[in-house]
């Protein structure tokens, strides 16, 4: 495959196939994870590691895995390596793996994985693989970290646990917001940043269920 | 509805008729405070309006004014500027602009405003509104359903049900005011209220006992806030007893013809 393509394979899912804006994808985790920045970067880094590895190892079995249990198979790999994944976490950053608590474990049925694995990965040599899994993750990952860091922000009025906007217990002036902290929160930004995104780029647009019945001004 | 002067503005604009005995009653008890604050609101919903007006061609409607007039008389005192920009904002965008405009939305915007307010700051200060709001709320039913855009039987429903709890004994003593406002305002709105005979019955029942029910369980909360959540959950429900209704006439006319 030549470079030009595989670095089109490597951006194409950041913002034109974002898995999560367009696919609308891997969002039970994006809803959960992101009340604040730093716990959204753990989740971002720990799929997109499993995402990359997990293509690898399907793709470098593709001819041999037999297609009635391809799915089966294909969990089995995606759950070792989400397992091995949490232990890392659980040993090196404890206290942010408590916060995540069971969404690493969920990892496994992220549709986000299983998507990339059943579409591409089974079907594609293992480095073309790799790099759309790492494109994939990346466009999960941006999505992740602008919720994150817009929740955290408006919510606590901090980054990275730094004070941005110094709020009214600290003796600053602005109010947290705490809807921020729950989940409807994250459906609303969600929602807005589609609706920027595919206001933009009209062609991720869906067509319109319905016509709009014609109405009295319109018919004069 | 009629032909010939009703169009959407028409309703908008009775709508504003019946909500005036409340906004005269309120400007009285808050005097020059009030006219700000609504000017404040009039300005923000206005922008939207006009916003959605140039970038989607969607005509901007009397309905925002409504809206602006609601969150003023409802809305903490308290709270900043960007808070109340924010929760305005939200509301009237989210609830009414993003769905086409009034009269294609599912939700009331000052509802949703109010409970985007009422859930993002839980520990602002509610107001209390003076108890001749309450007493207004009585000739402002009365002249929308004279008009004919508020519904006679959803606030039947509302009536019944509020009998029903004076008699059990439950103490709405310090709430129903509040109730009363959200009542002629929110709930009564035609937009988002049920459109069915029997839906209407059920939809204002069902926001009387939400009340009731919150009143009566919801301790620590602000009456504004009890009324927002119950009007909430009632125009959340209003489909599903429209979808009953239009259920059991089907049932019934099949029954019927066989």
């Amino acid at each position: 495959m030549a470079a030009g393509n595989l670095w089109h394979t490597l951006t194409e899912p950041l913002v034109d196939k974002n898995p999560i804006t367009l696919q609308i994808l891997g969002i039970c985790s994006a809803l959960a994870v992101t009340t604040s920045l730093d716990t959204a970067l753990t989740m971002a880094i720990s799929l997109t590691v499993v995402l990359v590895l997990s293509a690898l190892v399907v793709s470098l079995i593709r001819k041999h895995i037999p297609g009635t249990i391809r799915l089966i198979v294909q969990i089995v790999i995606v759950a070792s390596l989400v397992i091995v994944i949490d232990q890392f976490l659980q040993a090196f950053f404890f206290d942010i793996s408590r916060r995540l608590s069971v969404f690493v474990s969920l990892i496994t049925t992220n549709c986000l994985v299983l998507g990339r694995t059943e579409s591409f990965s089974r079907n594609n040599p293992p480095f073309p693989s790799m790099v759309d899994a790492l494109g994939n993750g990346l466009g999960y990952s941006l999505i992740l970290c602008i919720i994150g860091s817009l929740r955290e922000l408006f919510g606590n009025g901090s980054i990275l646990g730094f004070q941005i906007l110094r709020t009214v217990d600290q003796g600053g002036w602005y109010v947290p917001m705490n809807l921020m902290l729950l989940a409807p929160s994250a459906f609303f930004l969600l929602g807005g940043l589609v609706w920027a995104i595919r206001s933009i780029r009209t062609d991720q647009a869906e067509a319109p269920e319905y016509a709009p019945p014609e109405t009295a001004e319109r018919a004069g | 509805m009629i032909r010939g002067i009703w169009d959407r503005e028409t309703v908008a604009l009775m709508l504003l008729a019946a909500a005036f005995p409340v906004f005269v009653a309120w400007v009285q008890a808050d005097g020059w405070y009030a006219i700000g604050r609504l000017i404040f609101f009039l300005v923000v919903a206005g922008i939207w309006h006009v916003i959605f007006m140039l970038a989607r061609a969607q005509p901007p409607s009397f309905a925002g004014a409504l809206t602006a007039l609601t969150i003023a008389i409802l809305a903490p005192h308290d709270l900043g500027i960007f808070a109340l920009l924010l929760g305005t904002s939200f509301g009237v965008v989210m609830a009414e602009l993003a769905f086409g405009g009034w009269g294609r939305n599912v939700l009331n915007p000052a509802v949703v405003a109010l409970a985007f307010i009422s859930f993002g700051y839980p520990a602002s200060n509610w107001p209390e509104l003076a108890v001749q709001i309450g007493w207004a709320a009585f000739p402002a039913a009365l002249i929308g359903v004279l008009t004919g855009v508020m519904s006679l039987r959803l606030l039947l429903g509302v009536a019944v049900v509020t009998v029903i709890t004076l008699y059990a004994g439950v103490d709405i003593s310090e709430t129903w005011i509040a109730g009363a406002v959200v009542l002629v305002l929110m709930v009564c709105d035609p937009v988002t209220a049920s459109a069915t005979r029997l839906g209407r019955w059920a939809y204002g029942a069902f926001y009387a006992a939400m009340f009731v029910l919150f009143t009566c369980q919801w301790g620590d909360a602000a009456p504004i806030q009890i009324a927002v959540a119950a009007a909430l959950l009632a125009s959340l429900a209003a489909p599903l007893f429209d979808e009953i209704a239009i259920s059991i006439w089907l049932y019934r006319r099949n029954r019927r013809i066989g």
